[in-house]
């Protein structure tokens, strides 16, 4: 794997050439390289991250920023992308950007003791082959599906106050899963997993979970349909995290407090949820899916608590916003990649373990439904409601689970939402998912998300 | 409307120096230039670009054990060093992948079809045209009393394609994609209630700033109606959802189940299936002017074309690619798209791996009437006019999603603006189950074009609605 450090001089001659023209200038390198193999009932691939590697500049021109991307380091095209800035920056006033100017220097490589490039590719593949293997199951299953993917990225981010940020970040991910379709009907479902590491992580599918996989999705095929309305309902770990992701994690960014965006904004430092909840962003949190260990302006990856007992205490913050709320940058500015801009987003956002069990906040819903297997999340951030999409779940009457149901949508104001939460189950049941996430409809990066059991009320219905 | 030139001769210079390998492989080619304007709170927060990239994607087909395996890589580097360790990475990942493709024969020419994607006036200038959209933009939204621009990003991309392949195939196309993601928020006045938010999201292949007047003004009275929007009701009622939603639904739900993907994992319904009543048909279309997946032909080659998925009410056609239709028996539709995972195209794109893909879903006009006609016609339901997500998925076409803004219909006119809850179904479903297709009462005179589609309103019967309400609407329609 190239070195991002080989590239360190021509990139850090561009942003002194940038910093002549501007109060501050900085640049965000970054490359990877890794691995896909998929394999289903029909087919196989293999495929590699495109050889692509480049650099995104910044600077400050006295009231917006501009910006340029190179797709290459060859000193030409770095020096014609800087060159390109120039007159917007000439034009522009002298006076400094908002908000602290990182000096961090430092450097995070940290392998895992079994990295995946040492597997090999035919290793892999006949891992993955295995892993589809143990789906098996009945005819009614017409897809079974495996599929693992690593990658190994560098990013260095340099600029004109002396920071100088190296790090190589080892993600791994892995899917298996089955479509089985009857009578014209057709249902899916998957399990996944993902972290930083290397080929630990490939230990995490197991011959049980791909049986529960099979078991479930011909079950699915005679689900009932869920009730609808508001209800009692239970999220399991990966959806309350994803509930977390989107209750508390959107409209905290602290863009969205500057555009007058956040709902949230005036709630600051008041109760939001009960005092036993407390919610935290955490980019230093050991081998979760979206943890850095610098942010894409030199700020180090660090836990930010955003409910603390029950109480919004913060928001996530990058220098401008920071500066606007009169705080610090939180280590949450991050990159797509280095052709797309610098945003507000979260690391690994969690709903930390309570002190109840599973069971117990079953039998307090007594009816009403547990939502399982999350699909998707959206916030709106505006309007303070949220949806969560699940792949299915079950009937909770008389205080026990029951049927099993398919697709769920569910729909709320995230204030209810919180404030009726009745309990958290806890460290025991505490899983960590990992997934992407997109600021409006783009800029998707990894994002780790967590949480245990919740009882709380919301609108469900089909979908 | 003369075509802008395409200047790039990306995918003619790499094939020349492919000369020596193993036939066949084609070199797929992209230069693109961006533009961006990024809006903060009313002002411009950040100019970006051009942000330029040119790359290629080779792939290589070989034969294993009597099928064809592809193999694929890209990159930005077109030294010699770059292509061969590219192509290296082709053949690598091509001696493990396995394809029941019995043969795959790559096009040597396509027939050039004259279809309307790039506008020569925004090509002139991007940045200038860019910059007058987005003075358009802030200056409508100041006419709109209480209203202002949250956020927002105008995105523009030009796009230079170059094709080339072992069989002699030399062929390109310019084009443009233009996104926009803004919030509108009505705020303040006399009304002490919340802040409302419309979000805009719109891929188009043009800047449409002419019509930025007229467009503002709709998103404000809904930011505004968002202000007092009341739950919809619960239950099965009669739904209209006009093209801005539907984008959100078909594209997702149909181009799985609808490919030779979807026939070969044995997970589409077969041809002739009865899904929707005899009035209902969808086409995918590649030719349609301005459409977002339009094109004078696909990213194998094969010339685009209009292909029909619904005929009647049954199923029909299969979207294909060269590998697909080899696979399931059938010739390539012109459907062999390089998509990413989260959408539909709208930047680079040689670094996607293939794969059949619609272009733009199209219902062709009903006898439905007007929307004024399709609300008289449901008397008592809802009218959606924005899900948060709708999340289709391509293997089960259920979808489902929050009402962001939406309006009551009671006795045959739109009532009060509804929000919150969801609504939700399937797309297609067997006979004996609601669908949004199966329980389609009426389909509208007049389809527009909303990003990957160019449909009319739609009114059903087919979906579940639920909420906060514990009223419901007496089932009608």
């Amino acid at each position: 794997m190239p070195d991002l450090r080989d590239h360190e001089e021509v990139l850090r001659q561009a942003v002194r050439r940038l910093a002549e023209h501007s109060p501050f200038a900085e640049s965000m390198a970054a490359t990877t390289h890794g691995e896909t193999v998929s394999v289903d009932s029909k087919s196989r691939s293999t495929e590699r991250p495109a050889r692509i590697s480049g650099a995104a500049f910044r600077a400050w021109a006295g009231d917006r920023w501009v910006e340029g991307a190179t797709s290459s380091f060859d000193p030409a095209s770095v020096r014609s992308a800087v060159e390109g800035l120039l007159p917007a920056l000439r034009a522009g006033s002298k006076g400094p950007p908002p908000g602290e100017s990182s000096t961090t220097v430092g450097r995070a490589d940290t392998p895992p003791g079994r990295p995946m490039h040492d597997l090999g590719t035919e290793e892999l593949v006949a891992r993955v082959e295995e892993m589809r293997s143990w789906i098996g199951g009945p005819a009614s299953i017409k897809v079974s599906f495996a599929q693992v993917q690593w990658g190994e990225s560098e990013r260095l981010y340099l600029n004109s106050t002396g920071a100088n940020c190296f790090q190589r970040v080892y993600r791994t991910h892995l899917a298996i899963g089955a479509i089985a379709s009857e009578n014209g009907k057709t249902q899916q479902e998957m399990f996944g997993a993902g972290g930083l590491g290397g080929q630990e992580l490939l230990d995490r599918v197991d011959q049980h979970k791909a049986l529960d996989v099979a078991t479930t999705v011909v079950s699915l095929l005679s689900a009932k349909e869920p009730p609808t309305g508001r209800m009692n309902v239970i999220f399991d770990p990966g959806v309350t995290a994803t509930f977390a992701h989107e209750s508390f994690g959107h409209g905290t960014e602290g863009d969205q407090f500057v555009r007058k965006r956040s709902y949230l904004l005036p709630l600051l430092g008041k109760s939001v949820a009960p005092e036993f909840l407390t919610l935290v962003d955490d980019g230093s949190l050991p081998g979760a899916w979206g943890s850095v260990a610098f942010d894409d302006e030199g700020h180090p990856g660090a836990r930010t608590v955003l409910i603390d007992h029950g109480r919004f205490v913060s928001g996530l913050y990058d220098r401008e916003s920071a500066a606007a709320m009169g705080s610090h940058p939180t280590g949450n500015t991050r990159r797509a990649g280095f052709l797309d801009r610098a945003f507000v987003r979260m690391t690994n956002t969690l709903v930390e373990p309570g002190d109840r069990t599973r069971d117990e906040l079953i039998e307090e819903a007594k009816d009403g439904v547990v939502l399982e297997r999350w699909l998707s999340g959206m916030e709106d951030p505006a309007g303070g409601q949220m949806q969560i999409k699940v792949a299915r779940g079950h009937r909770i009457e008389n205080g026990k689970m029951t049927d099993l149901l398919g697709p769920m949508a569910l729909s709320g104001k995230v204030l209810d939402v919180l404030r009726n939460v009745k309990g958290i189950s806890g460290a025991s049941d505490f899983e960590m998912t990992p997934g992407f996430c997109g600021k409006g409809h783009g800029d998707y990066l990894p994002v780790g998300d967590g949480g245990s059991y919740v009882l709380t009320q919301a609108v469900v219905g089909p979908a | 409307m003369t075509a802008p030139n395409v200047e790039s001769d990306a995918a003619f210079r790499v094939a020349d120096r492919l000369k020596r390998l193993a036939a066949p492989w084609d070199v797929f080619a992209e230069r693109c230039r961006k533009y961006e304007v990024h809006l903060s709170a009313g002002r411009i927060e950040l100019v970006r670009g051009p942000v330029q990239i040119e790359g290629y994607g080779i792939r290589v087909l070989r034969p294993h054990d009597g099928t064809i395996s592809d193999g694929l890589q890209a990159s930005t580097d077109f030294s010699d060093a770059g292509i061969a360790s590219v192509t290296a990475d082709a053949e690598a990942n091509a001696k493990f992948t396995k394809f029941p493709a019995r043969s795959v024969e790559l096009p040597s020419t396509v027939q050039p079809r004259a279809v309307e994607i790039a506008d020569p006036e925004l090509w002139k200038d991007p940045a200038a045209a860019l910059d007058r959209h987005v003075t358009q933009l802030l200056h409508s939204v100041e006419q709109e009393p209480g209203t202002s621009v949250t956020f927002g990003s105008i995105k523009v991309t030009l796009s230079e394609t170059t094709l080339a392949n072992s069989s002699g195939l030399a062929a390109s196309y310019a084009h443009a994609f233009v996104q926009s993601e803004i919030g509108i928020l009505n705020s303040g006045g006399n009304d002490d209630s919340a802040p409302g938010e419309y979000w805009v999201v719109e891929l188009e292949r043009r800047l449409e700033t002419p019509q930025l007047p007229g467009k503002v003004h709709d998103w404000a009275r809904f930011a505004r109606d968002a202000r007092r929007a009341g739950p919809p009701p619960n239950g099965q009622v009669p739904v209209i959802l006009p093209a801005d939603v539907l984008e959100g639904i078909l594209p997702g739900a149909l181009s799985f189940q609808f490919s030779g993907a979807g026939r070969l994992h044995e997970v589409s319904p077969p041809e002739g299936t009865v899904v929707g009543p005899e009035f209902l048909n969808v086409d995918d279309d590649g030719l349609i002017p301005w459409g977002v997946g339009s094109g004078p032909f696909d990213d194998e080659g094969v010339g685009q074309q209009s292909r029909q998925l619904v005929q009647h009410g049954s199923t029909k056609d299969l979207l294909c690619d060269l590998a697909y239709a080899s696979a399931i028996g059938r010739t390539s539709t012109g459907s062999g798209f390089r998509r990413s995972q989260f959408g539909p195209p709208s930047w680079y794109r040689f670094t996607h791996s293939l794969q059949p893909a619609q272009s733009t879903i199209s219902i062709p006009g009903g006898s439905g009437g007007s929307d004024d006609e399709l609300i008289e016609a449901a008397r008592d339901g809802i009218w959606v006019q924005q899900l948060g997500w709708a999340s289709p998925s391509g293997s089960t076409t259920a979808f489902g999603g929050e009402i962001r803004i939406g309006y009551r219909i009671r006795n045959g006119k739109l009532a009060e603006p509804i929000r919150g809850g969801t609504v939700g179904g399937r797309l297609v479903t067997p006979s004996d189950q609601p669908s949004l297709f199966r329980d389609l009462v009426a389909v509208g005179r007049s389809p527009k074009l909303v990003s990957g589609v160019s449909v009319p309103s739609l009114l059903t019967k087919g979906l579940t609605v639920s909420s906060e309400s514990a009223a419901a609407a007496t089932a009608s329609a």
